[in-house]
């Protein structure tokens, strides 16, 4: 407590300082800085409020001299003044005393007083003609103000639109300084509903200047606005927002993996929700936006090492992505090669297919070519133009559901399972993988597959049998852990679509997972699974029922330790 | 219903009161008592809205006060004068009271509590007393911060100003009891005489040029089925303007020329009018042999210049008002003889400088 209020004390000076230094913000430099420091301030007046609630006006004086000083210099301070204003009215309101017992107190009373009429008081036309006019009408100004304001922003916010429709050739066009200066005095005001129409205005207005006429600090103090939700704004302006201010896309994007971090896991309904509602897809359209957010899911699986909450979020991503490109598909100016622009053209034509515009007896020939593209690619030591193995297997995975697919249509088939799938889906489990250790992959899924094959129509199954057909062979290497994943998965695909795999699921889930991280990465491939199968449309009503299932129950298990 | 209508006489009593030092004598308890009638008011006026016979019978009683109050006559003074305003009465009390410095220490610090009761409140709860003030004030410090924008060369603040007060005049002219059949035109006319009346035509210009049925824009106050009668205030205006000689002749006289042709492109009514003034000023200039123009007779008739300049601008106006100014003009310049040549007839000159005589 006491290091708090040395704190304090010292923030309290040094905003008494700053304070003087702006006085009434009139020159551009103090314009700047008040415009740079309101949120610290507020926090600071918010503080101050919390200290002060707890004395009586006399303790207030007695312990902040100057108090009288901050608080005035702070009213007229119109940056401030629109930023902080109700806060301001709470500090005001501690130093009203109840019973002045002498003229000083009665004085401060009387001071107080002054203060919050003039910040409370809406305004005054200092043109004598109008405020005649409209009290001969009889309005105060508080009834007209919100009118008047509105009218005010109509009016900027179209000459600015007609600043841009005629360039140069408007004798009542905007010069760059006074946008400039618009954007500034926009700052504090950003959070008012009012103002909105004259911010859109701003963020779509594309001068004939070279360099960027609005101020840094504006784009900061909407963005801020529109992740918190306190601004509401059409995605048109948001998408000339994050490509007019990269830091402001690069915080957006932030606060998305903030957002998915603290969600829920395991819950791909939830982050598809949140992934739309950040309207970064929908911006994605957009290449360079796209490639920025691309490059930051880049770096997320990179320090991750992969997890599968970030592989199951740019899928989803890419998704939304897709389906916000094919809804403006009319429009579309860019080619795949702008957002892919390190990716084998054709390559992304197959992975953009919808599988779902493919009869499911067909699948394996999508996946067939993919996987020789890819082979040849990631096998080509030379590397030519399409980046390595990484570069291919991080195109790939943001069509992830490629990869599942392959997993379910090994386990269904009745032939040989295919080389060219065994590839695919040993590659996307794990990409760094020399063609040695691959192929060891290979051999292993192969050998499971055989002995799932022969159990899949057995009227006779045991989660003992089942157990077996996954063991390792004693007298291979044991095997590495992803390729003991992608078994799992397998084994999870069988359980879902063999006949009788409903009544042995339960025990054999118990018996893969038996540790809370193997339970999690069950869950997830559930959600997965059932998320795919819904967007996909999936008709398969019985294994549908028993994913739903498995998943609520390992759900509520997961709650319950 | 009677009882309604007295609690809303008594608030009323008590919103005139509110600005007067009669306040000193009040303390907290009259206070608390005076936000409470006022919050119940508010509470009638979200209620009945869409309450036709009780809406109505509340108007009628306000209109009845504000006559009483003052007008016509003196300046109405600002309270309750519409249902719509009964929505906000608690705000007004409270900027009142807050502004009125014979309130007492007691009594203001009471007041103070009540209209904000700190951050412990929900501070979305756009109802509470608290976010309608601090609203109310941001938006005090948004005008007063994009006025600063205004200054200089650029009239979008003198726009959007002169639009707000068009709107208000508007709302005004919807008001008056629709009983009395002078009502409006005398409305009009008692603030002819009592306000700056440049300002006054100006805003009336505007007021004529505003889509029909522009709704006061207050977000906050919902106009809860208001009945909209377009255009009708500016019927009114029509009405009076061109029943009152001086006024049109002020209004076409004193008004920037390019207002006048959009003013006149939408009021067939008064594109007439304004045509009939033009000719009229057209007669009284006549043809100076030496200096080999046209001048007025008298120094406040209207130069050749000026009229040249009303009907070039009324000329480039879209097809409907240009080709009724050509015709007229053809149709003078056929009444004073049909003249080809120039220093003869005025309207031929005109034409001929028009680069449409024929």
């Amino acid at each position: 407590m006491a290091q708090d209020s040395v704190g304090f004390s010292s923030d309290y000076q040094f905003w008494l300082q700053k304070l003087s230094v702006w006085d009434q913000a009139s020159t551009l430099e103090t314009q700047q800085d008040t415009c740079l420091h309101l949120p610290r301030f507020q926090e600071f007046l918010r503080q101050m409020y919390e200290v002060l609630k707890e004395m009586d006006s006399n303790t207030i004086i007695e312990r902040f001299p100057t108090i009288g000083q901050l608080l005035a210099r702070t009213c007229w301070n119109p940056f401030i003044l629109a930023f902080a204003k109700k806060i301001l009215i709470w500090c005001l309101c501690c130093l009203i005393n109840k019973e002045p017992q002498n003229s000083e107190e009665s004085k401060l009373n009387s001071w107080t007083r002054g203060l919050l009429s003039h910040i409370l008081s809406a305004f005054r036309f200092d043109t004598k003609e109008v405020g005649l006019f409209t009290q001969g009408l009889g309005y105060a100004p508080a009834d007209y103000c919100p009118g008047l304001l509105k009218n005010m922003v109509l009016s900027l916010a179209s000459e600015l639109r007609e600043n841009h429709l005629n360039g140069f050739n408007t004798q009542r066009r905007m010069v760059p300084e006074k946008i400039r200066f618009l954007s500034r005095v926009c700052i504090p005001l950003v959070t008012l509903p009012d103002i909105e129409p004259l911010v859109e205005a701003l963020l779509t207005y594309h001068g004939y200047e070279p360099q960027e006429v609005l101020w840094p600090e504006f784009f900061d103090a909407v963005n801020e606005a529109f992740l918190l939700k306190k601004i509401s704004l059409p995605t048109s302006a948001v998408v000339c927002l994050w490509l007019r201010h990269l830091p402001s896309l690069e915080k957006a994007t932030l606060h998305l993996f903030d957002k998915l971090i603290s969600s829920e896991r395991n819950f791909l309904r939830r982050i598809e929700c949140f992934l739309k509602d950040s309207l970064l897809p929908e911006a994605a359209c957009h290449p360079a936006i796209f490639r920025i957010v691309d490059e930051m899911f880049r770096c997320a699986l990179l320090e991750t090492d992969g997890a599968p909450e970030v592989l199951a979020a740019i899928q989803v991503f890419t998704w939304c992505f897709v389906e916000a490109l094919e809804k403006k598909n009319k429009q579309l100016k860019f080619t795949f090669k702008t957002y892919f622009p390190y990716a084998s053209p054709s390559l992304i034509m197959v992975l953009l297919q919808h599988p779902k515009e493919i009869p499911q007896e067909l699948w394996h020939q999508p996946l067939k070519h993919i996987s020789e593209m890819l082979r040849e690619i990631v096998e080509d030591q030379t590397h030519g133009s399409y980046g390595g193995p990484f570069e291919c297997w991080f195109l790939f995975i943001h069509f992830g559901g490629w990869a599942d697919i392959v997993a379910e249509q090994l386990v269904m088939s009745e032939a040989e399972p295919p080389e060219a799938l065994l590839w695919l889906l040993a590659f996307s489990y794990s990409p760094r993988d020399r063609s040695l250790q691959r192929t060891q992959t290979m051999i292993e899924v192969k050998a499971v597959l055989g002995h799932l094959k022969k159990l899949f129509r057995s009227p006779t199954l045991s989660a003992k049998d089942l157990q077996a057909a996954a063991a390792e062979s004693r007298d291979r290497d044991p095997r590495p852990p992803l390729c003991q994943q992608l078994i799992r998965r397998l084994i999870l695909n069988f359980l879902l679509w063999a006949p009788g795999g409903h009544v042995i699921a339960r025990e054999v889930i118990t018996l893969m997972a038996p540790t809370d991280e193997l339970t999690y990465e069950m869950t997830g491939l559930l959600d997965q699974t059932l998320y795919r199968w819904d967007h996909l449309c999936m008709e398969a009503p019985r294994s549908r029922k028993l994913a739903r299932e498995l998943l609520a129950e390992l759900r509520s298990a997961g709650t319950a330790r | 219903m009677e009882s309604l209508l007295q609690h809303l006489e008594r608030f009323s009593e008590l919103l005139a009161v509110s600005r007067t030092t009669h306040v000193s004598t009040w303390d907290p308890a009259t206070v608390r008592r005076a936000l409470q009638w006022a919050r119940y008011l508010r509470h009638v006026h979200s209620r009945f809205g869409r309450h036709v016979r009780i809406r109505t019978a509340l108007e009628r009683r306000l209109q009845k006060r504000g006559r009483q109050d003052g007008a016509p006559g003196s300046a109405p003074v600002p309270g309750l004068t519409n249902f719509q305003a009964l929505g906000r009465c608690d705000r007004l009390l409270s900027l009142r009271l807050l502004e009125n410095r014979a309130l007492g220490d007691a009594a203001y610090h009471y007041l103070l509590q009540q209209l904000f009761p700190g951050p412990g409140v929900p501070d979305a709860d756009e109802e509470t007393l608290q976010g309608s003030l601090v609203r109310l004030a941001r938006r005090g410090s948004a005008v007063h911060m994009l006025r600063f924008i205004g200054y200089g060369e650029n009239s979008v603040l003198e726009d959007a100003v002169l639009k707000t007060q068009a709107e208000l005049l508007l709302e005004r002219l919807r008001e008056v009891p629709k009983a009395e059949a002078e009502g409006p035109s005398r409305f009009l006319s008692t603030l002819w005489d009592r306000l700056p009346q440049n300002n006054f035509l100006k805003v009336i210009a505007v007021a004529l040029l505003l889509p029909p049925s522009s709704p006061r824009p207050q977000g906050e106050e919902l106009e809860l089925g208001t009945p909209k009668t377009p255009g009708e205030g500016g019927q009114e205006l029509i009405r009076w303007l061109l029943a009152k000689s001086d006024v049109m002749a002020a209004f076409c006289h004193n008004l920037p020329v390019g207002l006048l042709t959009s003013v006149a492109g939408r009021h067939p009514e008064l594109s007439r009018a304004y045509l009939g003034l033009l000719t009229d000023w057209g007669r009284h200039l006549r043809y100076d042999l030496e200096k080999g123009t046209w001048v007025g007779a008298e120094s406040q008739h209207v130069s050749w210049e000026e009229l040249y300049g009303r009907f070039q601008s009324l000329c480039q106006a879209p097809p409907p008002l240009k080709d009724e100014v050509l015709t007229a003009l053809e149709s003078c310049k056929a009444q004073d003889g049909d003249f080809q040549v120039p220093g003869l007839s005025i309207w031929t000159d005109l034409l001929l400088a028009l680069g449409s005589g024929s």
